[in-house]
């Protein structure tokens, strides 16, 4: 996937757990999910297996790294965090979702109108 | 964003390896997550196996993700397809009957296809085997009526605009375009000799019949071609006329005669006489420039014409008038054909005109530079015709067998439509279970492909022969190579997908609940019924198709066969001679082979011997004009009438009534006045109501007066299919002079082939330096003629042969799946009083009613299609009502046969049974 054009619907899981690590720092798939959870307020529905997916994709752009840690109820876990790149790509990433979404905004204030 | 692609490719590569390790660190992951989302909800006060459920639906569909994760951390498809191919072999062993079944289908299917394929590609495809044989142009010519070009020699063929194309230049405007510059590179000639004569060459004291090329002394540098032992011929060696007695012999004719032994080169042979040293053996596979089929025996530089192959006007290297040698040349890097044609075009109109007298009303035939990469292809051509019709009736075959394998997947699919269902219910997705399916599919089209091309390698000479005469060479050497395998590959892929796609697609589609909700016994009968049921309408209506075909070409061939040629053909042996000019010119020829005649009359056993110029049903033929003296001469009449020069005992000896007059007797000698018998036909055309007996008649303007003496049956003359021609028979010993060789026909009173040792002591007592050629039997005669219809017999029989049976498998593989899946209702009619004649007639009805429809539309379909047969037909129409009726009723009782045994099954179901089977 060529990081210039993003993908909505996929596109916008991993913009999200993106921001999240930019915001909270190292956390585990667990910990993501939770945080997407409390900021959608329980409205956005998810399996959160997918967030699994997102996290190898991510990986994989090297947007993010990953280490082995112990989790608050002394589990082991694997803990993510935003690189260098992901923070670059996050930048890019918020200004496209800003101008699209105002774009389709404006878009959708014109239907209103007729 | 090159980088972020080359890392996601980099962790992809390195995620080839460390598998295992990958998959047990999710599952941790996964582990960890379920774990703390369940502690969650304890913690909202839910029970503790609740809240693991809960936690599990929370987080969807572990496998698949897992399975998601795997293929996005690798590549997936070298690990899958792997998975995939295995689990499609196991799947496969697990039910042998099946797959050797279908496996065995394909084979035969793709096997008819690769041996179609390896003749089709001989005839049309094969190039010479030398290097870059794409860059090659062969000089020839559209030839009129009003060319300056008058007198050529050699093969021509009618090209699809309808023009005559001659290939065939004059030695000195050889010489002329050689010494202009022009885009072909150096041009480098050579001729077929078989086409004109027999060469005969004396090896070790034993004549023996030899084909030869002759070469211009850059034949094998143009061509570049070196010898694989000793030297080729060079340009030195056709330097002046009559000179460079040498010749380069091919791989074979080394192996033959030779054993390969590499003492050979320097040993002399004597060709037509003239001793000639062996200086070379051209690599193997080479087969000189005229044909990629046969290979020459002989390559000798064209200088040697007025020894090897002397001509009574002269040398042919003078010869301004008669065109008779072809002419190739590279086109050179860097030019196009259309570049080589115009400036050869100009080349070619100073040459002609600076050799011969261009009359006014005369053109210049237009140049063409036609593809010489495969020859002067001669023999191919005829096969140009048919093949489209095999190969079409071939790939029929292949989609039966198709239809079967489809057929049989299906009947059995209910058992798989259970197994795919709880596989995507734990978690499969639709496209990996349609891609394994797929690919079971293609591990059968596969197998199926590998015992193809098995069948095909084993049979890949059964073809040739079938087109070839019983004793000559094979007229097409096919060669296995490449291109058959890489042929049989594709279309076995193509197959498999052709028969897989469908099932694939249909299973991976169908609801995960649907079949694990339904039991076994109600499996969504209705549809899975009708699918079959209609590839078995397919299958049976592809098979008449087959079946009528082969039944018209069968009957095509049953009719010439047994058509009367006019000539008692049994009990007769032929074999032709060729005294050569150089030690019996005319008319010693003609008393070597009387001398032979008279001998081979005396000879025990033998009833009466005779010969004559042209072999009946040789397929080649005399003509000669026929002027009637002591009347007006009928500008528009036909100048063209059959003749033969025959012996005495012509008539005698193949048994061709003498209707009225007299036969050739001892009177008729040399000195006596010109005889001739003609047909009844001839008869009737030039003497209608009249006796011809006495009158005579001229063979050109100014030539001796003939006398008719007899009037004869009509027999066939060259071609079986043509009608009985006019025509006329003169004396041998009569003529002033005879070119080429004389057939001897001698009629024996047992089996013909038991006299070649005494007739051979005869010729070789008379001379030892003549070979006997082309050995064989009237009745084999006839067969080579018949070549062509044999072969279109045999394998449409064979594919026929071959749709029968699968088809029956297909009706059979059906039939007995309906009858399994209805045993309860059929249990239930039992038990309600159904008789078991009443249920057997009840499954044979049903039966017959999808082979009757197979029949309708197979019929229907033949009457659209036999009509591209109706060129290859004789004696009947394509729409032959007994051999449609024919294999329609074969085909009914073919589909009775094959639902026999599951009738019987059915007839035989007790309600028990039945109900035990619930």
């Amino acid at each position: 996937m060529s990081a210039g054009k993003s993908e909505v619907l996929q596109g916008t899981l991993d913009l999200m757990i993106l921001k999240t690590l930019h915001a909270l720092g190292r956390q585990h798939g667990f910990g993501i999910a939770r945080r997407i959870e409390q900021i959608s307020e329980q409205s956005l529905k998810l399996n959160e297996g997918t967030v699994y997916t997102s996290l190898l994709r991510l990986q994989q752009q090297g947007w993010i790294s990953s280490e082995w840690g112990v989790s608050e109820n002394n589990r082991k876990a694997r803990f993510y965090s935003i690189t260098k790149r992901g923070q670059k790509q996050l930048a890019i990433e918020t200004a496209n979702w800003e101008t699209i979404s105002g774009i389709i905004g404006r878009v959708l204030r014109l239907e209103g109108q007729r | 964003m090159m980088s972020a692609w080359l890392g996601s490719v980099l962790s992809r590569l390195h995620g080839l390896f460390g598998q295992g390790r990958a998959d047990r660190e999710l599952n941790d992951e996964i582990e960890t997550h379920v774990d703390l989302l369940a502690e969650r909800f304890v913690s909202w006060g839910m029970s503790r196996t609740e809240a693991v459920l809960a936690a599990r639906r929370q987080f969807g569909n572990a496998t698949l993700l897992r399975q998601r994760h795997r293929e996005t951390r690798t590549f997936s498809w070298p690990a899958t397809v792997w998975q995939d191919i295995r689990f499609a072999v196991r799947v496969l062993a697990k039910r042998p009957g099946i797959t050797a079944i279908s496996v065995a289908s394909l084979a035969l299917g793709i096997g008819a296809n690769t041996a179609i394929f390896t003749l089709a590609k001989a005839a049309l495809f094969d190039s010479l085997s030398v290097p870059h044989p794409e860059q090659l142009r062969l000089l020839a010519y559209a030839q009129d009526g009003r060319s300056a070009i008058r007198h050529s020699w050699g093969d021509f063929y009618t090209d699809s605009q309808g023009r005559t194309i001659v290939a065939s230049f004059s030695w000195p405007v050889y010489q002329q375009l050689l010494r202009k510059d022009h885009s072909l590179g150096e041009l480098f000639a050579f001729v077929d000799l078989t086409q004109f004569e027999h060469l005969s060459a004396s090896i070790d004291g034993h004549a023996e019949v030899v084909s030869a090329e002759l070469v211009s002394g850059n034949f094998f540098q143009g061509i570049g071609v070196g010898a694989a032992l000793g030297r080729p011929i060079v340009p030195g060696d056709d330097a002046a006329p009559s000179s460079g007695a040498v010749a380069v012999i091919s791989d074979s004719f080394w192996a033959r005669h030779f054993a390969r032994s590499p003492s050979v080169i320097g040993k002399t042979i004597d060709v037509n006489l003239t001793p000639v040293t062996i200086v070379g053996i051209a690599p193997p596979g080479f087969t000189g420039a005229s044909s990629v089929q046969r290979s020459q025996d002989l390559f000798m530089p064209l200088s040697m014409q007025p020894v090897i192959f002397p001509q009574k006007k002269g040398s042919l290297l003078t010869d301004r008038d008669t065109w008779w040698i072809q002419v190739m040349g590279r086109i050179q890097p860097n030019t196009s054909v259309e570049q080589a044609r115009a400036s050869l075009t100009v080349s070619l109109d100073q040459a002609i005109h600076s050799t011969m007298a261009v009359a006014k009303d005369q053109t210049i035939p237009p140049l063409l530079l036609l593809p010489g990469g495969r020859g002067w292809n001669y023999a191919a051509q005829e096969l140009e015709h048919p093949m489209p019709v095999l190969l079409a009736l071939a790939g029929l075959v292949l989609l039966l067998a198709c239809v079967n394998v489809a057929n049989v997947l299906l009947a059995q699919s209910s058992s798989r439509s259970r197994e795919i269902s709880v596989r995507m219910a734990l978690g499969a997705g639709k496209l990996r279970v349609a891609r394994q399916l797929l690919t079971e599919c293609l591990c059968l089209s596969l197998m199926g492909g590998a015992g193809g091309l098995l069948l095909g390698f084993v049979g890949r000479d059964i073809l040739p022969r079938l087109f070839s005469s019983s004793w000559g060479p094979v007229a097409l050497q096919t060669r296995f190579d490449w291109r058959v395998f890489a042929f049989t590959l594709a279309i076995s892929v193509l197959t498999g997908i052709a028969f897989g796609v469908g099932p694939s697609w249909q299973a991976a589609h169908a609801g995960v609940n649907q079949s694990l909700k339904n039991g076994s016994t109600t499996t969504s009968r209705r549809r899975k019924g009708l699918a079959g049921k209609g590839l078995i309408v397919v299958q049976v209506a592809l098979c008449t198709l087959l079946l009528i075909s082969a039944g018209l070409f069968v009957k095509t061939f049953a009719k010439l066969t047994q058509l009367d040629p006019g000539f008692k053909k049994t009990g007769l042996l032929l074999f032709t001679l060729e005294p050569p000019q150089q030690r019996y010119p005319s008319p010693k020829n003609i008393e070597v082979l009387h001398r032979i005649e008279e001998r081979l009359a005396t000879l025990p056993g033998v009833d009466s011997a005779t010969l004559s110029q042209e072999a009946l049903l040789a397929q080649s033929g005399s003509n000669s004009d026929f002027i009637p003296l002591g009347r007006p001469l009928d500008p528009s009449r036909q100048r063209y009438i059959a003749f033969n020069s025959v012996g005495q005992s012509f008539f005698k000896t193949m048994g061709i009534s003498i209707l009225n007059g007299r036969q050739f007797d001892n009177h008729d000698t040399s000195t006596s006045p010109a005889v001739a018998v003609i047909n009844r036909a001839l008869a009737q055309k030039e003497f209608p109501g009249m006796n011809p007996l006495g009158s005579t008649f001229r063979m050109k303007e100014g030539g001796v007066p003939i006398e008719v003496v007899g009037v004869c049956a009509d027999s066939k003359y060259a071609w079986i299919r043509q009608e009985d021609p006019p025509a006329f028979f003169v004396l041998y010993t009569q003529q002033k002079d005879l070119s080429g060789g004389m057939t001897f026909e001698i009629r024996t009173n047992g089996n013909p082939r038991n006299f070649v040792p005494a007739i051979r002591q005869v010729v070789e007592s008379t001379d030892k330096d003549l070979p006997l050629i082309d050995i064989r039997t009237q009745q084999e005669q006839i067969d080579a003629a018949l070549a062509p219809e044999r072969s279109f017999a045999a394998v449409t029989t064979g594919f026929g042969l071959l749709a029968l049976l699968l088809a029956s498998i297909g009706i059979y593989g059906v039939m007995a799946a309906a009858v399994s899946r209805r045993i309860n209702e059929i249990g239930v009619r039992m038990a309600l009083g159904a008789r078991a004649n009443q249920v057997l007639r009840m499954v044979l009805g049903e039966a017959t009613v999808l082979a009757l429809a197979g029949v309708c539309f197979g019929l229907l379909a033949a009457f659209g299609l036999t009509r591209f047969l109706a060129s290859f037909l004789y004696g009947l129409k394509p729409t032959d009502a007994l051999t449609f009726a024919a294999s329609g009723i074969l085909l009914w009782f073919v589909a009775m046969v094959a639902s026999w045994s599951p009738a019987r099954r059915a007839s035989r179901i007790q309600p028990v049974q039945a109900l035990r089977h619930e």
